[in-house]
């Protein structure tokens, strides 16, 4: 039982690391705790990257189209770049609730 | 290494460009079509062309296209006979441009529609990122 929770600890904190989240700071009692690799980025730190980027690239998209409306920029510049914009939120957005959905479901996890 | 389909996304943007300018070209050669010298005998406008080049976009390290050059039409200036126009020499000819429009509007045509290839191209990368962006929702 020991065995098999160690090993899904360490699958899930592996999953994790695809996600760049690094440890989750779960202590399950009993089971040996791999050490946190120096600099692995937390959670929350990806969380506040991930806002940080949307907040970027929804600037980017504004300023562009400020730009159009001032005839600074041409109207398909402005579009890509409101469209580049848009790709990215979706992606962090998507990433997002994948990451969070991955985090409640080992919460939610039965001990 | 640049996502492949937003490097796509960028050469076709850089393709709607080259069109732009061709269009542009096209639209003064067309607009300037009866355009005289300013003075008798002199020039009248000579018409325009446009050539294009790759051109490799350092940002991704591909292939995009580039405006080569504005270039000067060199095909001899249409004379007409018309004493009483300002820019007519001692013998009452006027030349005219050498734009001919049933050229202007094949380029047109061309630039029109290789602008609608390059936007459905932006079109289907944009719908292949969004796919693969569901596969992460639930």
């Amino acid at each position: 039982m020991i065995e098999s929770l160690a090993a899904l600890a360490s699958a899930s904190s592996k999953t994790a690391s695809v996600f760049g989240t690094g440890e989750f700071g779960l202590a399950l009692p009993g089971v040996r705790q791999t050490a946190p690799a120096a600099g692995a980025a937390t959670f929350g730190d990806l969380m506040s990257q991930v806002a940080g980027q949307m907040r970027d690239t929804v600037k980017t998209g504004e300023a562009a189209a400020i730009s159009g409306i001032q005839g600074k920029a041409s109207t398909q510049s402005v579009v890509e770049a409101v469209m580049s914009a848009e790709q990215t939120l979706q992606t962090a957005v998507a990433i997002r609730d994948k990451v969070v959905a991955a985090y409640l479901e080992i919460v939610r996890m039965a001990i | 290494m640049i996502d492949p389909l937003a490097a796509s996304s960028r050469i076709a943007g850089a393709g709607m460009g080259a069109q732009s300018e061709r269009m542009r070209v096209i639209s003064e050669n067309i607009a300037n079509a009866q355009s005289t010298g300013q003075t008798a005998g002199s020039d009248p406008y000579i018409r325009k062309t446009i050539t294009f080049r790759t051109a490799l976009d350092r940002a991704s390290g591909t292939a995009a296209v580039a405006v080569r050059e504005m270039g000067e039409d060199k095909a001899p200036f249409k004379v007409e006979y018309d004493p009483g126009n300002p820019a007519a020499d001692q013998n009452g000819n006027v030349k005219l441009p050498n734009v001919n429009m049933l050229i202007e509007m094949a380029d047109m045509r061309e630039a029109n529609r290789s602008y609608e290839a390059n936007l459905q191209m932006i079109k289907q990368t944009r719908s292949m990122v969004a796919s693969i962006i569901e596969l992460l929702r639930p």
